[in-house]
């Protein structure tokens, strides 16, 4: 055997060890766990949005054959620990604290919010039981808007809040926003609004909860984004100590935020099934999930932005108001976020910030894809409103603003340096992809036609982890763990904490592992979804490529420098003449020395490598994100406006983004169509809609429209890959920007379209009733 | 009701519930778990099967409606050689992510590709426009469906 080194993994598109079971239908989703003995939940939910529970009579579904229990809101309180929202207690929110049961008691707060929970031999039962289940309500009136939440007479949902705020107001200044302001050539205010929608999975919630009284054992199987978190919110709420929790997950059907911790659902099981004694499996159905499983979004803000004659963006004074449902999940949290990034890439001299969160009768806010990404929808949008009104280029504008890339970095005006951003450069490179002065040309002959094309441009950047903060000692979003083992069949374990829910982990992570180690790729496994086996992780925030990746490629060195010791020992050399390629550890120059990795480890079991040597070939490895760094780009959309239906065609869609070293291009590239995927949903078909009086009015597939294979072009990248941070690890994530960016940069494309109309947009959501009122109601001599 | 069908090829018996749709009964009595159940109202595609030559959603079909028929699911594609051949190219594709609705795409592509065989893009976006992924933007799947195409026609 010659003495080379293995092929590189990282950086090639290397199909997918997922796939063959995904492909074959032998994936593990939760709804395809089946225990011995296993009952059925379905909930009682409430028709209103708002109201006093009088009555709830269980009787007669506790009498129909085959219902095993029937559990209510106040019998579920008698069985569970109250508590805060696990995740707000995670994240140590310190705001206004709601006192709310799992299941209502006093009130309900939403069309939709779970009243009663039956346990049934089989789902069909469940819900028969669900329909004898008799509520009586005193309908109080519902609080569906932000402005009449924010008004001190309308009735707060939580009597221990005394009014609807779930955000206390709040102003920051950064810089001199009044000496600038009124020094500015021109000061414009707007509008925006970003409209609820959601994230849609294509599997729902659910789990399956089997307690163990003999051992006082609680194990669920959970669909989750980390085993860790749901394990620490079902010890909490079920008042049990952590270590009698274990939480097991499989295959998951995506969530894209939705899926983090446990739902009141899904304690509501867990403690049911402790009642019961039977394990009790709950998946939640597609009008469960549009319903109740969370929206997103819902935020408005007055912006004044302070501009030059030039173009120079000078300053920008924000007021954001966030609706964030009923109960408490991410949403009051989100403005602090927003608020940190709302400069983005940009040069300004003073930006002002202030937001209020507010609590009303809709499904709770949950996060979605890059939850603070209004900041880039509101920022590109205003970028866009001064360059019109300018007379300007919009990619000349973005030039003229974006922060040049400096050494030392230049900080945004919040703080956060913009260590090796590319802004610039995507926004060169996409000007180079799309000749915009052909488009124009051919913009002006279509006009003349009575079609209307339209071309927008949008630039982010994503904090994928975000660079280590000036001064602080721990990396930009946290440590990450892993631990790590050779086993004696010559498999290298990865243990992680990641709970891959279509991120392709298990595939990514042994790429870097399998070069870093020297071994086939094959020949690493990836073990997730065992809160007894995995260390503390969380799948979310785009985190993974930098923190996940690089504790696998400093651990498989780790495990390597282990290993070669051991080796030293067995085969009489020094470890630095020994090398490990192809799964064989070598003396180099000797190919005749070969001896594979896992004969390695069974002598090193045996005692081989005798007395002194450490022969626990495994290793506890964290990752602190090194230097970090950011992902970004620009984002160029070529739209076809029918001014006659108002539908909207995307003609071509450009993608220029910087995520740093690519991993799996094929992965990334998935990852990105995907955002802009749900980008292009959320501006032409997507809205959680609800009604005067709070009924959801989104609860079908028929209602609630996410984009099919007619609705997404053919969406063209081009990648770069400029400034490496760190000598090993410049991997960055890319799970959010194209979500982030797409909504920008097609409202912009569309406003474009509609500018012989005179049209302004200051909206989110533009299905075709919209564009034609858009046009209706525009002034064309502006 | 008794029913006896044939399932990937094997004859099958069972006593479902006259409501019993032909999801649930592949799911739970024939422990079939590959067939995804996304909407269950007939809009998402993933529950899609091959009943008797053609792709139907079977969280629509009741199981006594199946009796006597001949039905795929997404287990009944490969063999001992492998994969089948629209697996095998959306593998090759890096077509999916989360793998929820993969079984449904492939079967709705599998019965498309059998009756069009040398179907162009806008044609398989069409014959595909009924199931929704929510992780890919769509572009892989239709690579993947394009490829299989392509090796058929070159076999």
């Amino acid at each position: 055997m010659a003495e080379i080194l293995a092929e590189r993994y990282t950086g090639a598109s290397i199909r997918r060890s997922e796939d063959p079971r995904i492909l074959t239908g032998a994936g593990r989703y939760v709804d395809d766990i089946k225990l011995p003995g296993m009952l059925h939940a379905a909930f009682v939910r409430s028709p209103l949005a708002h109201g006093r529970v009088l009555s709830v009579d269980v009787s007669a579904a506790r009498e129909l054959p085959g219902v095993v229990a029937v559990i209510t809101g106040a019998e579920l309180e008698a069985m569970t620990v109250p508590g805060p929202d696990a995740l707000m207690a995670l994240m140590s929110w310190a705001g206004p604290t709601p006192q709310f049961s799992l299941l209502a008691t006093d009130k309900v707060r939403f069309a939709g919010d779970p009243v009663a929970v039956v346990v049934a031999e089989s789902r069909y039962l469940a819900e028969d039981g669900c329909e004898l289940v008799e509520v009586e309500y005193d309908e109080l009136p519902p609080v569906t808007n932000a402005s009449f939440a924010l008004d001190p007479s309308s009735p707060p949902l939580f009597e221990n809040l005394g009014d609807n705020i779930a955000r206390p107001h709040s102003r920051s200044e950064f810089g001199d926003v009044a000496a600038t302001f009124a020094g500015a050539d021109q000061v414009t205010d707007v509008h925006i609004d970003v409209h609820r929608h959601q994230n849609v999975p294509m599997e729902g919630r659910g789990c399956v909860a089997s307690y163990d009284a003999d051992r006082d054992l609680m194990t669920v199987y959970a669909a989750t984004q980390s085993v860790h978190v749901t394990k620490i919110a079902i010890a909490m709420r079920l008042g049990m100590e952590p270590e009698k929790v274990r939480v097991l997950a499989g295959d998951i059907g995506g969530s894209f935020g939705l899926k983090i911790g446990a739902s009141r659902e899904e304690l509501a099981v867990a403690a049911a099934s402790r009642a019961v004694g039977r394990p009790v499996k709950w998946v939640e159905d597609r009008g469960e999930n549009l319903t109740a499983s969370g929206q997103a979004r819902e935020e408005s803000f007055d912006v004044r932005a302070a501009f030059s004659d030039d173009g120079d963006l000078l300053g920008l004074d924000v007021k954001m108001v966030i609706d964030t449902g009923s109960y408490p999940g991410m949403g009051a949290m989100v403005p602090g976020t927003v608020e940190a990034m709302f400069p983005g890439p940009y040069k300004l001299a003073a930006f002002g910030f202030e937001s209020t969160a507010v609590t009303t009768n809709k499904a709770c806010y949950v996060a979605y894809r890059g939850p603070w990404a209004s900041e880039t929808f509101v920022r590109e949008r205003v970028l866009d409103l001064i360059a019109k009104d300018l007379g300007l280029d919009p990619i000349e504008v973005r030039l003229r603003n974006a922060a040049p890339r400096t050494d030392p970095p230049a900080a945004m005006i919040t703080g956060r340096p913009l260590v090796g951003v590319t802004t610039r450069e995507s926004l060169e490179r996409l000007a180079q992809i799309v000749d915009v002065p052909a488009f124009r040309r051919r913009q002006a002959e279509a006009r003349v036609r009575g079609r209307y094309l339209g071309i927008g441009v949008a630039t982010f950047i994503e904090a994928a982890p975000g660079p280590r903060s000036p001064g602080g000692p721990s990396g930009p979003l946290g440590t990450e763990s892993m631990r790590l083992r050779l086993e004696e069949d010559g498999i290298v374990a990865l243990f992680t904490g990641q709970m891959p829910h279509g991120q392709s982990h298990q595939t990514t992570l042994a790429q870097i592992a399998a070069d870093e180690f020297g071994v086939p790729f094959d020949q690493v496994r990836v073990v997730v979804g065992d809160s007894d086996v995995v260390p503390f992780g969380l799948t979310g925030g785009s985190r993974s490529a930098t923190m996940t990746g690089g504790v696998a490629l400093h651990g498989a060195r780790q495990l390597k420098a282990k290993v070669l010791d051991v080796a030293s020992h067995l085969m009489e050399a020094s470890a630095q003449d020994l090398l490990i390629s192809d799964g064989q550890v070598f003396v180099r120059g000797d190919p005749a020395s070969a001896m594979p990795v896992g004969e390695v480890a069974r002598q090193a079991a045996t005692g081989q490598a005798g007395a002194g040597v450490d022969t626990n070939l495994e290793v506890n490895a964290s990752y602190d994100g090194g230097e970090g760094g950011w992902s970004g780009g620009t984002h160029c959309a070529i739209v076809d406006v029918d001014a006659e239906t108002g539908l909207v065609r995307v003609e071509r869609y450009v993608a220029v983004e910087d995520c740093g070293a690519l991993i799996n291009p094929a992965v990334v590239e998935g990852q990105i169509r995907g955002g802009i995927a749900q980008g292009i949903g959320a501006v032409l078909l997507e809205r959680s809609a609800y009604d005067q009086d709070g009924n959801c009015q989104s609860a079908t597939f028929m209602d609630y429209l996410v984009p099919t294979a007619c609705d997404v072009p053919r969406i063209e990248i081009e990648h770069l890959e400029t400034v490496p941070t760190d000598a090993d690890v410049n991997f960055r994530g890319v799970g959010e920007g194209g979500m982030i960016v797409a909504p920008p940069t097609l409202v912009n494309a569309i406003e474009d379209a509609l500018s012989p109309f005179g049209v302004r947009i200051h909206e989110q959501h533009l299905p075709p009733s919209r564009i034609l009122e858009l046009i209706e109601a525009a002034d064309p001599g502006q | 009701m008794d029913i006896t069908l044939r399932v990937n090829g094997t004859t099958r018996s069972g006593s479902p519930e006259a409501r019993k749709t032909l999801a649930d009964f592949l799911r739970d009595d024939l422990n079939l778990t590959g067939t995804h159940l996304g909407c269950e109202h007939g809009v998402c595609g993933a529950c899609t099967v091959i009943v008797d030559g053609r792709a139907v959603r079977s969280c629509l079909m009741l199981a006594v409606q199946a009796a006597g028929s001949e039905v795929t699911t997404i287990e009944g594609l490969a063999t001992d050689a492998g994969l089948g051949p629209v697996q095998q190219a959306m593998w090759d594709s890096h077509s999916f992510q989360c793998g929820f609705c993969t079984p449904g795409f492939v079967m709705q592509a599998t019965a498309f590709l059998r009756a069009h065989p040398d179907a162009d893009e806008q044609e398989v976006r069409e014959a595909l426009s009924g199931n929704i992924c929510r992780c890919t933007g769509y572009q892989s799947i239709i690579d993947g469906v394009l490829l299989a195409a392509k090796r058929n026609i070159e076999r």
